[in-house]
């Protein structure tokens, strides 16, 4: 005799002894659950499956509720979602763990890092390289010039140096770079015209032709590369021996260059519309700051003055006494190429203290090294031309209340006007994009594109420093993909999976101990980090030469045996995180203690990591009740509940490691050790 | 000096006795005594303990209250001296109406017959005469809930279980009495141990039940060994030889808690499982302890039914009012003169209780808790309210097994409350996502708030989590849990407002809201306070140091002036 419901006012039937949720889920509901298992008695413990009578207004359970004749059941009411949502966010917020490694959430590419590390910790950098290729095309520059994000948020911060990561990539891009040639799709047939062949334009390109899609980049220069051409010194970036190999691989995977084409001048939107499926606008940042003072014009702008070297193959007069005014990377890549051209007089003028400097760390130690020397909380007031010399006024700062940035402010000193003299001042404040006619422009003087979207109307995207303002390399290339993907789901309906925005962290390294961190991998090297070669000191105020060498590859392996590899286990089939994603939840919606890390790795195969554990009670009774082995129970109480072995001495030799416990656990509390 | 003839002594060695000396004025009392001296059990009068009777030949008794175990003192009492005689309050004897405990504290626990002679057993006898549907029927007639706070009427309960047709029929008696200052249940069994069992019997007679079971705290040894020593004599005289069926009482203790007193935690606990509640239906009554049908009363409602069968069930509904049947007996506890047990018919006013019975002074009284951490404040302006279930529950607060917690005016509300927690949060089985993690972010908040840390964003969190912890809660642990803070946000939102947006505790509870000042104009320079700070933090020159002192109050304490005094934090 079956029994007439409804759900959501849908009228639905079940058999005796049926529960809402087997209903549900045969008639094609989806209600989410983390404690029911189908082969164990019920648990009835995430009420992640909550239900509502409608009737009295109670929420049930619905893996234990049975409905009654003629129940009204809401399982999609507003309250019903409240409720679960609730109840993940209440998990989450007891969860401990980072599901996903810190390193690959702060690369602007979301590489993932602990992967490429590991296939090079095990000398595999062919498949390193691949890896590095799902996110970042250009890892032969970017293993030379990132900024390495991934490197201050690696937890190895906690107790030492972090791991030399970028050497990853610059290795195995320089041993498998010509070598590796990935499989292109058939040709879809649609086409797609990139405006700048800088970071962002070639990244686009090449996650372009991966989808197969036919790609010209027009560009304005005569060399492809963009700022990685102009913009970095040769010191840094190797034009012919680095940059030129890898940018022939563009060539083999099939993408057309058009050079000397430059929007609004030789090149139309319009036509580009017309012609193309879709337009990638990625025409960077070119346009200088100026000084903003008396005489700004006598002043030579930072990247003009690294253009021009460049495009003279490193030849350049001798600047002779030089200022470099700004604290950002071009200001150390004007002051470190000044040193190089035979100035002995290098200086640096920056209007706060070294604390503030926008320039990476071992830019300005490196500098310094050159014989750079750097004048702080100092700011020009007046340019003018005195003889053959250059005179700047300069005038005092000192250190205010902090301003957007989170930086203090400068503030002027009345009365500390000095002056100085220099035979050649180059400004270094900042860079903007030259955005040409019929392109929006938004208050921040960048490409307006939609929220969220790197769409700007139409069939027209644009990527790269044009739309962010002056950045990175990798964030370029980020951008370039964004916006590759985009244009091929909307081409061609493919969808591409969203990045997780469920990533519990066990916080950032600066509040950790060491004993915070879980070592799921045996031997994780204690060793310091292995340090790069550097060419002799002469030879890098002298020339142009490479100033680092790319560390062998016993170095490299070596390094990575320092990768904790944090990421979770289970990141790609945690239900908790699918399940809170789909619930629209945060991490932090509700905060709260959570316990000390405990994890148990005495077991060669399996992992026990309490700080995951959710207290469903399913591994209990699968062992229990499916293998037939009590191994594991429910220890303490209250917040302090967790599941532990007979006396906490790890699972027993009659532990058959047959892994339903694994496969059962909804989220990485019990796992196989063994990441591949 | 009198010269009534002494017949007997009879001193309470209950475990609220045995805590004040009891022990050792039996002993002495004993050596010195030419009248036989007997260990009796608890009369209710917490603050009057150790309490000695003089039983005189003539009925009569004379009582003495916190006796001393020296010989003035015995010789006081074998002189029956006018000295330290203890007479019940008069208001108290006005309103108690002593049924269920009428026999604690006048026999002797462990002795069989001195029940039997006050009438024990005669509920037994006479239901063994009446089919047990009569039983079950009397029970129903009497109107009795159930006294473990559930307050579900007894007879239902007992009709659900008769009607089931099973090899095994299982009786449970809940002893496992958890509430923090309740003590109800553990006195009734360490006074009258047969009253409970004869109730059982009496259950298992009218339900057909094969086994009963006695699931009690650990930490009630002598009630374990009064009920081990009870049932060891109901086999003797074979009482529970029961229509042809040989009962098993079996006492189950339990390892402390607080979640086995929820019946399918006591079940899963009784089977020897990890107790943990699970999902209701089945109910107990359907499938129990081992899958067998089980029906579970708690300690007060099984000593409530010899009366029932005794004096019928038309009788008992004489006291009580009209949804709420008989007696109930309170544990009374906290800011009041007169702690202790008391048994007063439903209806009784909280005013009854609290003022006249209790001694508390009216005008420092805030509030009560009823329900122990379950239950929730009512606050002395709605004093008024009578005792009985549905009127509790009217107000946000609920019967509860029975204790009353007296909260004075110099007691912060939000602190009363993250005690309450405290003991929850820690008390949760972990099972539940509610319960487990949605108490101890409540406990946390409450922890911030009368750390002076709180937001009002804490404040909606905490008033959104209340009703989600009741709601998504398997059992009734996290159904109640947050009752504390949400009745005192009720009834105290001022008090929570004022810690978090002023950072003031009113009632100058909360130590990290207050500093201790020293009023000089009232010092008399003895330097007690000097001596008793244990971190040195009052000068030479009688300043209190507010960095280093602890806020302890041992100065205060021992200031013979009354000099110093809690004050708001940063106000002097």
């Amino acid at each position: 005799m079956s029994i007439e419901f409804f759900l959501d006012g849908r009228a639905v039937s079940a058999e005796p002894g049926q529960t809402i949720l087997e209903v549900a889920t045969a008639n094609g509901f989806k209600i989410p659950t983390l404690c029911r298992e189908n082969r164990i008695s019920r648990t009835t413990s995430c009420f992640v499956c909550v239900v509502r009578d409608k009737k009295s207004g109670r929420f049930l359970p619905s893996c234990s509720a049975c409905p009654a004749p003629g129940q009204e059941i809401e399982v999609t009411s507003p309250e019903v979602l409240d409720m679960r949502r609730t109840a993940l966010n209440l998990l989450l917020s007891e969860h401990t763990g980072d599901c996903e490694a810190p390193c690959t959430l702060a690369c602007p590419a979301h590489a993932s890092v602990e992967e490429y590390v590991r296939a090079g910790r095990k000398g595999n950098f062919l498949e390193s390289l691949k890896i590095i290729k799902k996110r970042i095309p250009l890892p032969m520059s970017i293993g030379r010039v990132c900024p390495r994000f991934c490197e201050k948020e690696c937890r190895r911060n906690v107790y030492g140096k972090p791991v030399a990561i970028n050497e990853f990539k610059r290795l195995a891009a320089d041993l498998f770079y010509d070598e590796y040639m990935e499989e292109l799709p058939p040709e879809t047939g649609k086409r797609v015209a990139i405006v700048g062949g800088g970071p962002a334009g070639l990244s686009a390109a090449y996650y372009l032709r991966l989808e197969g899609v036919a790609v010209t980049i027009f560009e304005a220069m005569p060399k492809a590369g963009g700022m990685i051409r102009y913009g970095i010194p040769e010191y840094r970036l190797p034009k012919s021996a680095v940059l030129d190999r890898e940018l022939e691989h563009f060539t083999k995977l099939g993408v057309q260059f058009e050079f000397g084409r430059k929007l609004g001048d030789n090149l139309s939107l319009d036509e580009l519309k017309q012609k193309f499926d879709a337009v990638v606008i990625a025409i960077g940042c070119w346009k200088a700051s100026g000084m903003r003072c008396e005489g700004e014009e006598l002043v030579t702008q930072g990247i003009d003055f690294l253009r021009g070297v460049i495009e003279n193959d490193c030849h350049a007069a001798n600047p002779g006494k030089v200022i470099v005014v700004g604290g950002g990377n071009t200001a150390m890549d004007c002051v470190r190429t000044s040193v190089r051209l035979g100035s002995g007089d290098v200086n640096c003028f920056y209007r706060r203290t070294e604390a503030e400097m926008p320039a990476e760390k071992i830019e300005i130690a490196e500098a310094r090294e050159e014989g750079v020397k750097f004048h702080f909380l100092v700011a020009p007031v007046k340019v003018e031309k005195r003889g053959d010399k250059l005179v700047m006024t300069c005038r005092r700062m000192e250190l205010g209340e902090p301003d957007a940035s989170g930086r203090r402010k400068p503030v002027e000193i009345p009365g500390s006007d000095y002056e100085v003299e220099a035979d050649t001042i180059i400004a270094a404040i900042g860079q903007s994009a030259a955005i040409p006619a019929g392109v929006p422009v938004s208050r921040f003087r960048t490409v307006e594109v939609q929220d969220g979207t790197l769409r700007i109307a139409d069939n027209v995207y644009a990527a790269g420093d044009c739309v962010s303002g002056a950045a990175t390399v990798v964030e370029g290339v980020a951008s370039g993909r964004k916006a590759a993907l985009e244009i091929v789901t909307a081409l061609t309906g493919k969808e591409f999976p969203p990045e997780p925005t469920i990533n519990v962290s066990r916080g950032k390294w600066q509040d950790l101990k060491k004993e915070d961190l879980v070592f799921l991998r045996d031997n994780v090297s204690e060793a310091d980090r292995e340090k790069l070669d550097f060419i002799p000191i002469e030879e890098r105020k002298s020339t142009f030469h490479e100033v680092t060498s790319t560390m062998p590859k016993e170095r490299v392996m070596k390094e990575g045996e320092r990768c904790i590899e944090c990421s979770c286990t289970d990141k790609h089939d945690c239900k908790l995180r699918s399940h809170a994603e789909c619930a629209g939840c945060k991490t932090d919606a509700i905060k709260g203690g959570k316990l000390p890390v405990t994890y148990d790795t005495r077991h060669p195969l399996i992992i026990q990591d309490r700080g995951k554990c959710i207290r469903c009670g399913v591994c209990v009774k699968i062992c229990k009740e499916v293998v037939n082995k009590t191994l594991l129970s429910p220890k303490k109480r209250g917040f302090y509940t967790y599941v532990g072995t007979a006396f906490d001495k790890g699972f027993p030799a009659s532990c058959g490691e047959c892994g339903e416990c694994i496969n059962a656990c909804p989220v990485g509390a019990l796992d196989w050790r063994n990441k591949e | 000096m009198s010269d009534a003839k002494i017949k007997k002594f009879r001193v309470g060695v209950a475990s609220c006795g045995v805590a004040a000396g009891a022990d050792a004025v039996l002993e002495l009392l004993s050596a010195r005594a030419t009248v036989p001296v007997e260990g009796t059990g608890c009369l209710g009068h917490c603050y009057a303990e150790p309490l000695v009777e003089a039983v005189l030949e003539d009925g009569k008794s004379v009582f003495y209250g916190n006796v001393k175990a020296d010989e003035k003192s015995i010789e006081n009492i074998l002189n029956l001296g006018e000295e330290g005689r203890f007479e019940v309050p008069a208001l108290r004897k006005a309103i108690e109406k002593v049924k269920v405990l009428a026999l604690a504290g006048r026999i002797n626990p462990t002795d069989f017959d001195d029940y039997v002679a006050h009438g024990g057993y005669a509920g037994l006898r006479k239901a063994l005469t009446m089919r047990p549907e009569e039983v079950v029927n009397e029970v129903k007639i009497s109107g009795l809930r159930g006294r473990g706070g559930g307050g579900f009427p007894t007879g239902n309960k007992w009709s659900f279980l008769a009607a089931k047709q099973a090899d095994e029929k299982i009786v449970i008696c809940n002893a496992d009495e958890g509430d923090p200052g309740a003590f109800m249940d553990r006195s009734l069994m360490e006074s009258a141990p047969h009253q409970v069992l004869e109730g059982m019997l009496i259950a298992a007679h009218a339900t057909g039940a094969t086994k009963l079971f006695i699931y009690c705290r650990a930490e009630y040894p002598m009630a374990i060994k009064h009920l081990k020593i009870a049932i060891d004599q109901i086999y003797e005289h074979k009482l529970n030889h029961v229509d042809g069926r040989e009962l098993e009482i079996i006492v189950k203790e339990g390892a402390g808690a607080f979640v086995c007193g929820e019946e399918t935690a006591l079940i899963a606990s009784l089977e020897g499982g990890r107790g943990t509640p699970r999902f209701r239906p089945p109910f107990p009554t359907d499938k129990g302890w081992k899958g067998y049908p089980t029906m579970i009363n708690n300690v007060e409602t099984f000593g409530n039914v010899p009366l029932i069968l005794n004096e019928g069930g038309a009788k008992f509904a004489e006291v009580g009012t009209e949804g709420s049947k008989g007696t109930k007996l309170f544990a009374l506890a906290g800011d009041l003169k007169y702690p202790g047990l008391v048994e007063v018919p439903m209806g009784t006013t909280i005013a009854q209780i609290v003022f006249d019975i209790g001694g508390a002074d009216r005008d420092s009284v805030k509030a009560v808790q009823t329900g122990g951490p379950s239950g929730g404040c009512i606050p002395a302006e709605l004093f008024d309210t009578p005792v009985d279930y549905d009127s509790l529950k009217k107000l946000g607060a609920i019967m509860g097994s029975g204790g009353m917690i007296v909260i004075g005016r110099n007691r912060c509300m939000v602190e009363t409350a993250r005690y309450f927690l405290s003991f929850t949060h820690r008390e949760s089985c972990g099972k539940c996502t509610f319960c487990r993690v949605g108490t101890t972010r409540m406990f946390e908040i409450l922890e911030r708030i009368t750390a002076g840390k709180g937001t009002e964003e804490d404040l909606a969190l905490l008033e959104e989590l209340g009703p989600k912890v009741r709601a998504g809660s398997l059992c009734g642990l996290g159904q109640t849990a947050p009752n504390p803070v949400l009745a005192t946000l009720r009834y105290y939102r001022h008090e929570y407002e004022a810690h978090v947006k002023d950072h003031c505790c009113e009632a100058l509870e909360c130590k990290a809201l207050v500093d201790l000042f020293l009023d000089q104009s009232k010092c008399v320079k003895c330097k007690l306070c000097i001596k008793s700070c244990p971190v040195g933090a009052i000068s030479d020159n009688f300043v209190i140091d507010n960095a280093k002192c602890t806020r302890c109050n041992s100065c205060a304490a021992v200031c013979p002036k009354h000099a110093i005094r809690r004050v708001k934090k940063g106000s002097n």
